[in-house]
């Protein structure tokens, strides 16, 4: 959709609306991932720089990227009539654009907690992997866009759990660490509870065991449908998406099993902190085999070959 | 416009003769009274804690009294000999005073360095002053100044932020670092040695509600947990006790480790995995250090919450020049301000010359131009205050500017000469 144009303008309400669109269509992916390493970058200054100044230029960095991020995606969708959820980019930004909005929040709710030190660079890691991922959109016919949508949101939801987990657990740590070193809390760097951070992580784990199962069954159905209308190649069972999936889904239905089953030991909180961090690296490791392998996840199915002129004589 | 103190603290005078100094509230307010018999027209504060003994004079229209007759008066109130006070009490005049006043206020000048109970002394101090009627415009916004810079110093500097007693630190950084609420957790308390009430209060105030004593004299843990609201418990059941706490401070006496490796492995399994987090305050330990290597167990001894007390101190020293720079720049407003508004009185005889000299002139021209009309006639003494205001502006400012600097004696002389103004 494009705004205005070459006619002539006959009120200024046109002009402003060309100039908001050219604006908003104006923002490329390095205007986000700037602003976020930037704030990366102030967050990462604490110890140096306790100035109020410097939270404030935190925080407005991370909104603006947010702000920016978030134009970008309304631009796509309206500009190119794609769904948050339509290609592989897409996905990789609407979780950076998630993450980014967590991090937006937890900070103003905990200024002294450095909690973009732990979610900037997932975000960051989000928006490079979408510059690589294909901006194609999968193909859908009309009876499996809901499965495809509902597969791509429970994805999208264990993948952001995982993440919120990992930074969690990865805190958990640091804090547990400079509790046995019997150290006073860093200036600027004041953690959460080991009690308040422990808790996230479990919670993120389960969250993100039963959202990527829930994920891999709308797969399989999605890709039932799609058999069934002859829309998308089959895929099969061996198909890498398939495998790296299945095995993001045992191994954190394993991680859960086992931060469960550690709760009521001692040395539960670490367990699971390194169940979490374990888990990011599965996920990592997954999506660096989907980006880097090839697959028949989406891709539409080859036109019907012409019958032989043998066939097609009667 | 003069401001004198004469004071000394604990870095100066030792303890006895502080202790014979210090006055009480009825002895400060009797001692004010007759400093405003003695000194009529000057004003005056005593600030008296257990670590300082001050007294701030000033004066507007006569100079605030000498140093050696406050310190004389001092010296008479609490009926001691001037002599022995002379060598250890300091002495300040105008913006030393002021900048001194300014340290103490924001805690600089504390044993504690940043402290913040001198604050409320102070106030206490300002208000007593004010009751007696010692207290002036002078010393008043002098005291305003000092809480604006104590303000400053506690929003600007982390000079207050890091915590320096055991209790506190104990609480607030290591097992605030642990939990995230103490309203759900059980607290024990073994023993009862001094720092026992002060690390409940913290814990108290963090929302410990759930506490229980034991005492190896079972009546001690009774009137220990009347006193502290909590509930007594049975020494001879510490293991269970040690089983459902959460959070164990213990204080006793004992000369040989009162939860030895063997009690607390004992009670570890009936746990349930939650964390434990021992705050060991007793000198000889009363846990096994060995205890903190076990998995969900946070123990610190004193020595560990010393060392942490230590760190924080440094840290507060770290802040000490921002600290100063905002008491220097405080001082030189305050003193900037002080120094303008002692050219109050020729500003006033300037403005009031010319407002004279410009009303007998004007009365001259509406006599000879009586045909002017109430409007025209407003129109021209508009104009003729306009032209005075901007003819004076120059003078004031440049009065101002001087002002920063110090008394601005010289352009006073020199206005004075040049209108006639004496």
């Amino acid at each position: 959709m494009r705004f205005g144009g070459g006619e002539v303008r006959p009120s200024q309400e046109p002009v402003r609306a060309h100039g908001m669109a050219d604006f908003v269509s104006g923002i490329s992916i390095v205007c986000f991932a700037a602003s976020y390493a930037v704030a990366l970058a102030c967050e990462a200054s604490r110890p140096v720089f306790r100035s109020g100044l410097r939270g404030a230029a935190m925080i407005a960095f991370v909104a603006a990227g947010f702000v920016a991020h978030t134009l970008f995606l309304v631009w796509r969708g309206v500009s190119e009539s794609t769904a948050p959820l339509s290609s592989p980019f897409d996905w990789y930004l609407l979780a950076a654009w998630l993450l980014a909005a967590g991090s937006l929040w937890l900070t103003l709710a905990n200024p002294r907690t450095p909690v973009g030190l732990f979610l900037l660079p997932v975000v960051l890691a989000l928006v490079g992997a979408a510059t690589l991922a294909s901006r194609a959109p999968f193909l859908q016919s009309p009876a499996s866009r809901v499965w495809g949508r509902i597969h791509g949101s429970f994805n999208l939801a264990a993948s952001v759990s995982v993440a919120v987990g990992a930074a969690a657990g990865l805190m958990w740590l640091i804090q547990a660490g400079r509790l046995a070193r019997k150290q006073p809390p860093p200036r600027g760097f004041r953690m959460p509870s080991l009690e308040r951070l422990a808790h996230l992580t479990h919670r993120s784990l389960a969250i993100a065991a039963w959202t990527a199962a829930a994920g891999f069954v709308s797969g399989i159905v999605l890709n039932a449908v799609n058999r069934r209308h002859g829309l998308l190649e089959t895929v099969p069972w061996n198909d890498p998406v398939v495998l790296r999936m299945g095995a993001v889904v045992v191994w954190l239905i394993a991680a859960d099993a086992l931060a469960h089953a550690a709760r009521r030991r001692p040395d539960g909180g670490r367990v699971t902190a390194w169940l979490s961090l374990a888990s990011l690296a599965v996920l990592t490791g997954s999506i660096l085999w989907g980006l880097l392998g090839r697959s028949q996840h989406g891709v539409p199915q080859p036109p019907p070959a012409p019958p032989a002129a043998s066939e097609a004589a009667p | 416009m003069t401001l004198a103190l004469v004071g000394g603290t604990h870095r100066t005078v030792p303890l006895d003769l502080r202790e014979r100094l210090a006055f009480s509230a009825d002895q400060a307010a009797e001692a004010l009274a007759r400093f405003r018999g003695r000194f009529p027209g000057r004003e005056g504060v005593l600030l008296s804690t257990c670590n300082r003994v001050e007294f701030y004079a000033a004066g507007e229209r006569d100079a605030a009294p000498a140093e050696d007759e406050i310190l004389a008066f001092l010296a008479e109130c609490r009926g001691l000999d001037a002599g022995l006070l002379s060598p250890v009490l300091a002495r300040h005049r105008d913006d030393a005073v002021a900048r001194h006043l300014f340290s103490v206020a924001s805690g600089l000048d504390s044993m504690v360095l940043g402290e913040p109970q001198i604050l409320a002394q102070v106030k206490q101090a300002w208000a007593l002053a004010q009751e007696s009627r010692t207290a002036g415009p002078l010393t008043g916004e002098m005291f305003q100044a000092a809480l604006r810079t104590a303000k400053r110093v506690a929003t600007e500097t982390a000079l207050g932020r890091e915590r320096v007693s055991i209790p506190s630190v104990a609480v607030a950084d290591f097992a605030a670092g642990v939990f995230e609420r103490f309203d759900d957790k059980r607290v024990l308390l073994v023993g009862a040695g001094k720092m026992a009430a002060e690390t409940l209060r913290y814990l108290r105030e963090a929302g410990a509600r759930d506490v229980t004593v034991v005492n190896r004299t079972a009546g001690r843990a009774v009137e220990l947990a009347a006193r502290l609201g909590a509930r007594p418990g049975r020494f001879d059941e510490l293991a269970a006790e040690l089983a459902a706490a959460d959070l164990v401070v213990s204080t006793t006496g004992a000369s040989a480790p009162v939860v030895p490796l063997e009690l607390f492995a004992g009670v570890e399994a009936s746990r349930g995995g939650r964390p434990l987090v021992v705050l060991d305050l007793a000198v000889p330990r009363d846990f096994d250090p060995r205890i903190g290597g076990r998995p969900g167990v946070w123990l610190y001894s004193i020595d560990d919450l010393g060392a942490a007390c230590d760190a924080n101190r440094e840290r507060r020293r770290g802040e000490l020049p921002a600290a100063q720079a905002i008491v220097d720049e405080e001082t030189r407003r305050f003193m900037g301000d002080l120094h303008h508004r002692s050219t109050a009185p020729v500003i006033e005889r300037l403005k009031a010359g010319w407002s004279e000299t410009g009303e007998s002139e004007l009365d001259r021209l509406f006599r000879r131009l009586p045909q002017l009309g109430e409007a025209e006639r407003g129109e021209i003494r508009q104009a003729f205050e306009r032209y005075a205001a901007k003819l004076l502006h120059p003078p004031l400012a440049s009065l101002r500017s001087e002002s920063r600097s110090g008394p601005p004696h010289g352009l006073l002389d020199a206005l004075k000469r040049l209108f006639d103004l004496e």
